[in-house]
């Protein structure tokens, strides 16, 4: 027989298992309930027989059942029995294994404790920070066939992406074959009444094939018909499932209601499944009806997106919309005559470029702590496995095979990892469930963090990647010294082998680590620059609002214009209020729609961002009038229309168009008509000029702005700003009840105090830096760590000498000294080598710094600094017990 | 020890089981269990589910192997006779036990 049989003697009932009979076991485990069914019918078999043999002995039958039974024994805890015999025993041997090498562990709590913390750190932050690189990069999108989705853009000149007119996409989908649905989209939001409060909601107007073109299908009801976006077609509309849930309960007759939009009625025909779109705060969709107004070459305003037909590809697509936009050239308007068409994937635009290397960024920053944590347990398993050279090396006189010992150091190592990878994945699921609700507002609608089965995929790759190399490498090295050498240098104490490893891996350490520090304080040094910019306008104590006006409350421009001066009144006339203003873009909020803004008697145009503010506005920002004067409240609908410019504006007027003198000068600009899209070419005068208040993202450059007084160009979407004469939060009750008065079916939304709004704005920058800064701390922590564990136990190892020193009289800090020189060396070398990473890898970040140079002097100083802080701090603490060595003590313990 | 009977020796089972085979040919669990009681006179108590796991234990060690078959009351069960490993096994386990109660015999032999 084989060899696993020697240990099992004739009389031994549990003899080891053979190979033979693991397979056998595990085939037994596979045909568990076969067996379980066999080992059934033998029992009954059994029975059977010794009854039938009992009655032949004279037994009456019940007499016999009893007897046979008796016989028998417990039936139960046979088959208990008979099921051990058969199971697989191997996993007994490796529960053994796990229960030493958790013994093991516990023997050591303090080096346990340390190895998973610094584990699950690293599998943590990696997992977590996966989920946001698989959500927003690397997840397809949630739709059918997602490839064939794109968008369409006309492209001027010198911009790459601009919405379309409604002229173009008529014609684009009436001569193009490339695609299955080609529907046009636009941002819309309404007034929801009916039951209770009225609400505002969000939600999209779109051509009838807009969902053809996503592949979604209703999850009741259905979506639209082809012909519902045509004139005339009764007013029908489509909901979220969310919408679904949070305005109608769910309610399943919902497709026999009627709900009110903006006073009319419109009927539910469909409600899209969960998780479609649910992202997006789109809470209903209505058919995009083209008024005759809308139907114009001029105004610029829908988003086109499309679905590519079976087989029809990217290129394809492009030369056919290639060849209808040259086809059309004659019906657009001269200053069109060089756009041009682009079609790109629906999901290239998605994912912004700052958002996508702020991700690349943070994700490099943690697979380094990754490697730092690897480095820092194998540097821990290097020093243990060292200290334990001697208890290997006499077991292995005493008969132990290598394999065995190499077995027991893997299995040890193994159970680290295993514990922190669980701590790890438990860690990344706390990390995603705090982050997620922080990181959303700056990912694209369709990423979904969640702690998902990719996810958790990539967390058990990376604990079986770090199991390989922190488990075998230090088990490999320890148990394959030379064994008479270990026992000879173990039994001076004195054992250095491993020693230039570990210390390498700390140089390494400190150079990762200040390629870290030097990312988040570039990038913290960014964020700094970007919070102190000059934005041109107050925010202290300002509070803002939105406003929605309903169409079917104030269908006229004068409506509109009489809510206005109403609205001022009242919450001017308010406690506490210093000034209320109205305007149809906040500070900061980027001004979509450029219009083209022309001087009479010249042809060149400029495309000005369109802003239109009430005559408070700049007084309550405090944005000064350079030159002229600003919106005036005399400049009502009837007066002579006026432009207000800023000095951007009034620069390039100069410079592209010659106007050297703004104030005075006449200009026509496309004033957009209150219902309808599309506008008409208005002439007025420029009548003052501003200093630039911020427009856009806080890294921005100025842009060209035009202000328009609001009473002459009246629109039902507007930000109510108020400025207070103390604490700005405390006027919201009253700013409120002032709107209630005017009319109380009005939607409120969201107050907001400038300062958030600023605070806002800068989320896209004050995430990644964030995120880095923490990588960054812990790698430097990690460094420190690893720096103390090769001190430490340097200073174990060298007691002995340490203490002859001290005998011969070197004094406390000649030691201290000389311990620290070998650490300060240790940190030099890996800020030098760091140094070489750092010039390397932040140039990767340049693009994600404001007014920062990837090499700022300052920074990698401070960066340098704190790593060599870092690293005496940690140093100090083992120089200073070496420094308190007791010479007699040592010596003693030496013999 | 109610009834003045003798508990199988431990570990015993596996040789008893084996020889019973070796004598009778293939059999069915009941009749390995009766075969062993008949043959000890009913001096061993033996709960006749016992033979069950060692059986499974000597199948899977592979020294017995079964057929399936039907009982005398037809039900399926499984016949179970020796292999050539379980032949040498038998061998072995006879040897050792003989060396064993050998040794004990010596023992009791030898006044101490």
């Amino acid at each position: 027989m084989g060899d696993g049989d020697r240990g099992g003697g004739a009389f031994s009932g549990d003899a080891v298992v053979t190979r033979r009979q693991l397979v056998r076991r595990v085939g037994a485990l596979l045909g568990k309930r076969r067996h379980e069914q066999e080992l059934n019918d033998e029992i009954l078999a059994h029975l059977e027989l010794a009854e039938r043999d009992a009655m032949a002995e004279g037994l009456s039958s019940e007499q016999a059942r009893l007897l046979a039974r008796r016989r028998f024994g417990g039936i139960e805890q046979m088959k208990e029995h008979h099921r051990d015999q058969r199971s697989i025993r191997v996993v007994e041997i490796i529960a053994k294994d796990f229960r030493y090498g958790l013994a093991a562990l516990i023997r050591e709590p303090g080096f346990a404790l340390v190895t998973i913390g610094i584990l699950a750190i690293g599998i943590g932050a990696n997992t977590a920070m996966f989920s946001l690189v698989d959500a927003v990069l690397m997840k397809p999108l949630p739709f059918p066939e997602p490839d064939r989705i794109v968008r369409v853009w006309e492209t001027p000149p010198n911009a790459t992406r601009n919405p379309v007119t409604t002229m173009d996409f008529i014609d684009w989908k009436r001569l193009s074959h490339s695609f299955t649905a080609l529907a046009a989209e636009r941002n819309a939001r309404a007034a929801l009444t009916g039951d209770g409060e009225p609400k505002r909601i969000s939600g999209k107007r779109v051509s009838a094939d807009y969902f053809q073109a996503f592949a979604v299908q209703a999850h009741i009801g259905r979506t639209f018909a082809v012909d519902e976006d045509q004139p005339g077609a009764e007013p029908v509309v489509v909901l979220s499932h969310a919408a679904w849930y949070t305005h109608f309960g769910g309610d399943a007759r919902i497709l026999d209601r009627e709900i009110v939009l903006d006073g009319t009625a419109h009927r539910v025909v469909g409600v899209l499944p969960a998780g479609v779109f649910d992202r997006d705060s789109a809470s209903f969709w209505m058919p995009m009806i083209f008024t005759p107004e809308e139907r114009t070459r001029g105004s610029h305003w829908l988003r086109v997106v499309g679905r590519l037909n079976e087989g029809v590809s990217l290129a394809e697509a492009r030369e056919e919309m290639r060849s209808i936009d040259e086809s059309l050239t004659e019906l657009s308007p001269t200053w069109k005559q060089n756009w041009g068409v682009l079609v790109e994937p629906f999901d290239e635009r998605l994912v912004g470029d700052s958002l996508r290397q702020s991700i690349v960024v943070a994700f490099g920053a943690v697979a380094l702590v990754l490697l730092l944590a690897c480095a820092n347990v194998a540097n821990l398993l290097l020093a243990k496995g060292a200290n334990r050279k001697k208890e290997m090396a006499v077991r292995a006189a005493l008969g132990a095979t290598r394999g065995r010992l190499l077995g027991q150091l893997v299995t040890e190592s193994v159970v680290l990892c295993l514990l922190g990878s669980l701590a790890g994945v438990a860690l990344a699921f706390v990390m995603i469930r705090t982050a997620r609700p922080l990181l959303s507002p700056s990912l694209p609608v369709t990423a979904d963090v969640t702690l998902d089965l990719r996810v958790l995929g990539y967390g058990a790759a990376v604990a079986v990647a770090v199991c390989l190399l922190i488990g075998l490498l230090p088990s490999l090295s320890t148990s394959f010294g030379k064994l008479s050498r270990a026992l000879n240098d173990a039994s001076r104490g004195s054992s250095r082998s491993g020693d230039g490893l570990r210390r390498a891996i700390v140089v390494g350490e400190f150079a990762v680590s200040l390629v870290l520090v030097c990312g988040a304080l570039l990038m913290l040094k960014s964020l700094s620059n970007l919070q102190h910019v000059e934005t041109g306008v107050r925010v202290d104590n300002v509070i803002t609002l939105s406003i929605d006006l309903p169409l079917a409350a104030y269908p006229t421009p004068s409506t509109a214009t009489g809510f206005f001066r109403n609205v001022v009144e009242r919450v001017e006339a308010a406690p506490a209020v210093a000034r209320a203003a109205l305007s149809t873009h906040l500070p900061f909020a980027e001004v979509g729609a450029g219009q083209g803004m022309f001087i009479p008697g010249t042809d060149e145009g400029i495309n000005v961002r369109y802003k239109r503010v009430d005559s408070s506005y700049f007084a309550v920002l405090g944005i000064p009038v350079v030159s002229g004067r600003g919106i005036e409240p005399s400049d009502r609908e009837d007066a002579p229309r006026v432009w207000v410019v800023n000095e951007e504006l009034a620069r390039r007027l100069s410079l592209d168009l010659g106007a050297t003198e703004p104030v005075g000068q006449l200009a026509r600009v496309t004033t957009p008509y209150y219902v309808q899209k599309g506008g008409e070419l208005v002439e007025g005068t420029i009548v003052g000029v501003i200093r630039n208040e911020r427009v856009g993202d806080l890294a921005a450059d100025d842009r060209p702005v035009l202000y328009v007084p609001l009473a002459q160009a009246p629109t039902r979407d507007i930000r109510l700003l108020v400025e207070s004469q103390a604490d700005p939060s405390a006027l919201v009750p009253s700013v409120r009840d002032a709107l209630k008065e005017i009319d109380a079916n009005l939607p409120l939304g969201d107050v907001q105090t400038m300062h958030q709004v600023k605070q806002r704005s800068l989320a896209g920058a004050r995430h990644p830096t964030w995120i880095v800064g923490a990588f960054a701390a812990i790698a430097a922590f990690l460094a420190a760590l690893g720096m103390y564990g090769v001190l430490s136990y340097a200073v174990a190892q060298q007691r002995r000498e340490i203490g002859i020193r001290v005998a011969f009289g070197a004094g406390r800090t000649q030691i201290l000294t000389h311990v620290l020189r070998s650490g300060v060396s240790m940190i030099f070398i890996g800020l030098v080598l760091g140094l070489i990473g750092t010039l390397q890898a932040t140039t990767v970040l340049e693009s994600l710094l404001f007014q920062v140079s990837a090499l700022d002097p300052f920074v990698i100083v401070l960066a340098c600094a704190s790593m060599l802080l870092v690293g005496l701090l940690a140093g100090f603490v083992p120089a200073s017990r070496a420094a308190h060595v007791d010479p007699m003590t040592v010596l003693r313990e030496e013999g | 020890m109610a009834d003045d009977k003798t508990e199988i020796p431990y570990g015993t089972l596996d040789l008893l089981i084996l020889k019973t085979l070796e004598t009778m040919g293939p059999m069915h669990g009941y009749g390995v269990a009766r075969r062993i009681e008949q043959v000890s006179e009913n001096l061993l108590t033996l709960n006749q589910g016992s033979i069950y796991p060692a059986l499974i234990r000597l199948t899977q060690k592979g020294w017995i192997r079964t057929t399936p078959g039907v009982s005398e009351t037809k039900r399926k069960v499984k016949f179970y006779s020796l292999t050539r490993a379980g032949k040498k096994q038998l061998g072995v386990e006879i040897a050792r036990w003989e060396t064993a109660t050998a040794v004990v015999a010596r023992f009791l032999e030898t006044p101490s």
